[in-house]
């Protein structure tokens, strides 16, 4: 798979990579970006087959992110890991387009749990 | 239905024992007497990192820490080997994401619909006007000591 991971911190962007890898799912081609807007362009890039992404960064949100490419008619699998994980921002997550919103923060198990349903689709 | 006015010492215990431990691994966070006037000198070279809450809850979160365990910090979140520095601008994402993470659920523990700020690290202490402290944790690392505090806007004296 080809994985976009959007994190403004490249310290969390990092443990997300770590994170996979330790999930079992490390053989996977990793691209980074550090906001939405950057995240975008990645993907109209390197079309990639899931995007990982945080929800609260400058430039432009996860959300906003979410719905610039629904809006685009992008189908990409897109999660959330973010630290918010309250059921008002899973619901509007969901109601975007999200296949899932890990909350941060996060064990190997709930990528490998995440990741699995994406690959199920 | 019970309104949350702050969050508990309770609560916020288990935020912080559960960002600390999945996140940095290792020794456990033991909480422990208070041992220094928080309107005295720190002891070490301080660093604050912080992050409000504003809507049907206005907070302050703050993980305050000294140069040290800053830099081991950024060195076990990013798994940096032991004779490796971090440099300045990883100290700062590293204690700007920890706060992140912590307020973020501590977010989740109030009523909202509230919005979480961007992470605000500075080497100097970190205080906002009108936010009285309401929850003060005095923990040691090891042998070194964290400090995590949560206000919580003054709403004139209502409680």
């Amino acid at each position: 798979m080809k994985i976009v991971v959007v994190d403004d911190s490249r310290v969390m962007r990092q443990i997300v990579i770590r994170t996979l890898r330790q999930a079992g799912e490390g053989g996977h081609d990793i691209v980074e970006a550090e906001n939405g807007r950057e995240a975008l362009d990645a993907v109209e890039t390197h079309s990639p087959d899931l995007v990982l992404s945080d929800w609260n960064m400058p430039e432009m949100s996860g959300i906003d992110l979410l719905d610039a490419l629904r809006s685009r008619g992008n189908a990409v699998p897109f999660g959330f890991v973010t630290s918010e994980g309250s059921d008002d921002m899973r619901a509007r997550a969901a109601s975007s387009g999200a296949s899932f919103l890990i909350a941060k923060p996060f064990t190997p198990e709930a990528f490998a749990d995440a990741i699995a349903t994406v690959k199920v689709a | 239905m019970t309104v949350l006015t702050e969050p508990s010492s309770f609560d916020v215990q288990a935020v912080v024992d559960e960002v600390w431990t999945t996140f940095l691994g290792g020794e456990p966070l033991v909480p422990v007497a208070p041992d220094f006037d928080p309107a005295g000198t720190f002891p070490g070279s301080r660093w604050d990192a912080a992050v409000t809450v504003s809507g049907a809850w206005h907070g302050l979160i703050v993980v305050s820490v000294n140069d040290a365990v800053a830099h081991a910090v950024t060195q076990a979140m990013l798994g940096l080997d032991d004779g490796d520095t971090a440099a300045h601008e990883d100290v700062v994402d590293a204690l700007g994401e920890l706060v992140n993470v912590i307020g973020g659920n501590i977010k989740s523990l109030m009523d909202g619909p509230s919005k979480l700020s961007l992470p605000l690290v500075a080497q100097a202490p970190i205080q906002a006007g009108g936010i009285v402290e309401t929850c003060r944790l005095d923990l040691a690392w090891g042998s070194h000591r964290v400090w995590v505090t949560v206000g919580t806007r003054d709403e004139g004296g209502t409680s």
